[in-house]
C-alpha cells in the first residue's frame, strides 16, 4: 500500500513514517505542499494523508487540485485546526475524512484502513471480513466459525452483519430494526432480543461476543 | 491568570465600581428639582410680598379718596351764621358718614387753634401746619384714643383726612377745620383681601407649575434611568454594543461613549481569544508529534526489554495526552464564548435523540474504562424533545458531561444518560455512581480550572465549558448528589415551541 504523509512538522513526521511503516504501509513524506501536489499527481498512490497547514501550497488546495485530477484517491486530512467551519471547508474540498491532531497512532489506522477499503470494496465493508475466529464472507453470503459452518437466518444474517460492519460502536434498536424493514409500521423492537439471543447462542465459542448496552443498543466485541 | 477570569471580570462590573461614579449620593433628580423649585418659591414669596404692598397702597388710595369725600360733605353741612357756625347735620348725612357699622367712622370740626364744635374730641391733630392749604384735604394716620378709659388698648389707629375751610366775612376771614377718620382695621381687611385674592391663584400655579416640573424631570431623565437599566441587566461579559432606541442626543452621546469604551474592551478580549485560539493550535502539531513519538518508543524492543523506562515513557505520552485534551478543550472553551457562539447556527434539534447519540459514542471509551454506561429511557419513544440551538456546541457540552462521568465515577460504576421533557424544558440528566463530589464543592467545580480530584488526567475545564454553552443556550446546569453515593447532572434547555414547518 503506498502512501503519501504531507506533513512539515519532522518529528512527527519521522513518528507517523516509522508507525506506519510498522503496520505495513510504504510511506513517502512530503514537508511542503509543492512536493506533496507534484508527488501525487504524478506518481501513483493507494492513499493521501495530508496536513491543512503546509508551506509553499495549503493543504486544502493541494486537495483540490488533487480531487480535480484523480478524483478516486482517498485523502485523509490530519490539522490542528478543529472547528466546524473549517471540518467543512475541508470535507468540501474534497477529503475523505478528518481527523484532528493530537490523535492517537491506532485511531489514524484504523481510519486509513476503513478510507482504503471503502475505496476498494466500493460498499464499505470488506466481502470477507474476519473477527476472532468468525468468518463472514458476504459475497457468498456463508459464516463460520473456526471453519465451522453456521447457519443463520435472514434476519440473523442482517442483524450480524450490521453488528460486524459497526464494530466495537454501538448498534441502536433502530438501526437493527431499520435493518429488517425501510417500513416504520412494520418495525417490531420488541423481536429484537429474541434475535439478539439466538444469535449470541450461535456465536459460542468464536471469541466474539455481543454486548447489551443498557438503554442504547448493542455492540460486537472480540474478546482478548 | 488565564483569559477566564479576565473575561470574566470585565467590564461592566467594573464599570459599575469606578470611584466617580458611585451612586446614590447626588441623584440629577433631585439636583434638578431643587434648582427649579426652589428659585421659583423665592420669586413666589417677593410676588406675594410686592402684592401686598400694592393692595395697601390701593385700599389707601381708596379709603383716602371716601374720607375726602366725606370730609367735604362733612363741611358743606356747616354754614356760617354771622360770626359763628351752623351745623345741620341731619340723620341722612350721619347715616352715609358712618355707613359700616363694623367700620367706626369719626369726625371733628373744630375752629382752630382749639375750638371743638362737633364730633368726637379726641381726634387726632393734623401735623403742625403754618398756613394750611384750604379746600384741600390732609391725610394722614393717627391714634385715636379712648377718653372714657384710658385703657391705651383700646385706643384706635385711624387714617384721618382734615379739610381747611375759609368762612367768615372777607374783612375777617376765619378758618373752619372739618375732620374724617376711619379705622384703619377696614383698610387692612381690604389689603387682605386683594391678597388673597391674588395670592391664591398664584399658589394654586405654583402647586401646578411644581407637578410639571417634576413630571418634565421625570420624563426627561427617562432615557438615563432606561440606560441605566440596560447597563444593569447586562450579563457581565456581554459586551454587545448598547441599542437605546428614541433617546435624546445627551443620552445618546453617552450611550455613544460606552460602546466606544465597550468596543475597545471587545476588541482587546478578542485579541485575547484569538491568541488563546492561535497558541491551541500551534501547541497541537507538536503535542501531535511527542504522542506519536512516544507511542512508538513504547513499541519498541529495547523499552519493552526495559520496565522502568516503559513507565517513564508511559508518564511521559500520559502528560502528552493530558496537554492535549487541555489544548482541546480551551479550544472549546474559545468556541463556546459568547461571540463565536453567536457566530455559530442555530438549529432545531431533538436533544433526546442527540443525548443517545452521544452516549452511544461514548460506550467504546466507558468499556475500556470499566464503566457501565447506559440509558434508561425506553427505546424508541415517540416524544422528541425539539430545543433550539447550536448542534455542535450542545452536542460538545453533552459529550463532556458523558466524558467526565467516564473520567471521574471509577471502574465498576455506572453512568445512566437520560433525556425527557419537563414542563417547559428539556432535561438531559446524566448520573453516576462513583465517589460523587461533596455539596461545597457544587458550586466551585463549575469555574475554570477548579477540580473536585486530582485524580483522572482531566483539566479542569469540563464543566467551566458545559455551563458556558448551556448558558448561551438560555438553559441552566446544576449538580446533586445521588444516594448511596455518586452525582447527578442535570441540564435544562427551553424546548422549542416553534410549530415545525
Amino acid at each position: 500500500m503506498k502512501l503519501l504523509l504531507a506533513e512539515d512538522d519532522t518529528i512527527l513526521a519521522d513518528a507517523l513514517t516509522s508507525n506506519l511503516k510498522a503496520s505495513g504501509f510504504d510511506v513517502e513524506v512530503a514537508a511542503n505542499g509543492a512536493v506533496a501536489e507534484y508527488l501525487l499527481l504524478r506518481h501513483d498512490f493507494d492513499i493521501g494523508v495530508l496536513d491543512l497547514g503546509l508551506p509553499l501550497v495549503d493543504g486544502l488546495t493541494v486537495l483540490k487540485k488533487v480531487r480535480a485530477t484523480k478524483p478516486g484517491l482517498p485523502m485523509m486530512v490530519l490539522t490542528a485546526l478543529d472547528g466546524m467551519e473549517q471540518r467543512v471547508a475541508g470535507l468540501n474540498a474534497g477529503a475523505d475524512d478528518y481527523l484532528t491532531k493530537p490523535f492517537d497512532f491506532p485511531e489514524l489506522e484504523a481510519r486509513i484502513r476503513a478510507l482504503l477499503r471503502r475505496a476498494h470494496g466500493n460498499t464499505g465493508t470488506a466481502a470477507v471480513q474476519q473477527t476472532g475466529l468468525l468468518r463472514f464472507d458476504r459475497e457468498a453470503r456463508r459464516a463460520s466459525i473456526d471453519r465451522t459452518p453456521i447457519e443463520l437466518s435472514p434476519r440473523e444474517w442482517t442483524l450480524l452483519d450490521l453488528l460486524l460492519t459497526q464494530r466495537d460502536r454501538v448498534v441502536t434498536k433502530e438501526q437493527i430494526a431499520q435493518g429488517w424493514t425501510p417500513d416504520p409500521n412494520e418495525q417490531n423492537l420488541g423481536s429484537i432480543e429474541v434475535y439478539i439471543h439466538r444469535l449470541r447462542r450461535k456465536l459460542e465459542g468464536s471469541m466474539v461476543s455481543i454486548r447489551t448496552v443498557r438503554g442504547l443498543g448493542y455492540l460486537l466485541e472480540t474478546e482478548p | 491568570m488565564p483569559l477566564s477570569r479576565w473575561t470574566r471580570r470585565l467590564p461592566l462590573g467594573a464599570l459599575r465600581r469606578m470611584p466617580g461614579l458611585t451612586p446614590g449620593t447626588r441623584s440629577l433628580h433631585r439636583h434638578l428639582l431643587l434648582w427649579l423649585l426652589l428659585p421659583q418659591l423665592v420669586l413666589w414669596l417677593a410676588a406675594a410680598s410686592f402684592t401686598y404692598q400694592l393692595a395697601d397702597r390701593y385700599a389707601n388710595q381708596a379709603i383716602d379718596a371716601s374720607l375726602s369725600t366725606a370730609s367735604r360733605a362733612l363741611a358743606r353741612q356747616v354754614k356760617p351764621s354771622g360770626s359763628g357756625l351752623l351745623i345741620d347735620f341731619p340723620r341722612a348725612a350721619q347715616d352715609i358718614i358712618e355707613a359700616d357699622p363694623d367700620d367706626r367712622v369719626y369726625y371733628m370740626v373744630s375752629t382752630p387753634p382749639g375750638e371743638f364744635i362737633l364730633g368726637n374730641s379726641q381726634m387726632p391733630q393734623p401735623p403742625a401746619i403754618t398756613e394750611p392749604r384750604l379746600g384741600q384735604p390732609y391725610l394722614y394716620d393717627g391714634i385715636l384714643r379712648d377718653p372714657a378709659s384710658g385703657d391705651r388698648r383700646r385706643d384706635v389707629t385711624v387714617r384721618v383726612a382734615a379739610l381747611y375751610l375759609a368762612y367768615g366775612e372777607p374783612g375777617k376771614p376765619q378758618r373752619m377745620l372739618v375732620q374724617v377718620a376711619r379705622s384703619r382695621t377696614s383698610r387692612e381687611e381690604l389689603a387682605r383681601q386683594i391678597l388673597i385674592d391674588t395670592a391664591l391663584p398664584l399658589s394654586l400655579l405654583i402647586v401646578l407649575m411644581s407637578v410639571i416640573v417634576w413630571g418634565g424631570i421625570r420624563g426627561g431623565l427617562a432615557p438615563l434611568a432606561r440606560l441605566r437599566s440596560v447597563v444593569e441587566s447586562r450579563a457581565t461579559n456581554d459586551l454587545a454594543p448598547i441599542r437605546l432606541e428614541a433617546a435624546p442626543e445627551e443620552v445618546r452621546s453617552l450611550a455613544l461613549a460606552l460602546n466606544t469604551l465597550l468596543a475597545e474592551v471587545r476588541e482587546n478580549v478578542n485579541t485575547q481569544k484569538r491568541f488563546i485560539s492561535d497558541a491551541a493550535h500551534q501547541m497541537r502539531t507538536p503535542l501531535a508529534g511527542l504522542k506519536s513519538q512516544t507511542e512508538l518508543a513504547l513499541s519498541s524492543a529495547a523499552v519493552c526489554a526495559d520496565p522502568e523506562l516503559q513507565a517513564r515513557l508511559q508518564r511521559v505520552h500520559e502528560s502528552a495526552t493530558r496537554s492535549a485534551h487541555l489544548v482541546s478543550q480551551l479550544l472549546a472553551l474559545a468556541r463556546a464564548e459568547p461571540e463565536a457562539a453567536m457566530a455559530q447556527s442555530r438549529t432545531r434539534f431533538d436533544l433526546q435523540r442527540l443525548a443517545r447519540e452521544v452516549a452511544a459514542e461514548q460506550v467504546p471509551r466507558a468499556i475500556a474504562a470499566g464503566i457501565d454506561l447506559g440509558s434508561d429511557d425506553t427505546e424508541l419513544t415517540e416524544t422528541q424533545l425539539p430545543v433550539l440551538g447550536n448542534l455542535m456546541l450542545i452536542r460538545e457540552a453533552l459529550v463532556n458531561l458523558v466524558d467526565n462521568a467516564i473520567r471521574y465515577a471509577g471502574r465498576g460504576a455506572s453512568v445512566t444518560v437520560s433525556a425527557h421533557a419537563e414542563g417547559s424544558d428539556a432535561v438531559v440528566t446524566v448520573e453516576d455512581t462513583g465517589f460523587g463530589v461533596p455539596e461545597v464543592d457544587h458550586e466551585r467545580i463549575f469555574q475554570r480550572f477548579a477540580r473536585a480530584t486530582h485524580e483522572g488526567n482531566g483539566c479542569g475545564l469540563g464543566l467551566a465549558i458545559v455551563k458556558e454553552i448551556v448558558e448561551r443556550s438560555r438553559g441552566s446546569v446544576s449538580l446533586k448528589s445521588v444516594q448511596p453515593h455518586g452525582l447527578r447532572v442535570t441540564v435544562r434547555l427551553p424546548l422549542s415551541t416553534t410549530t415545525r414547518a
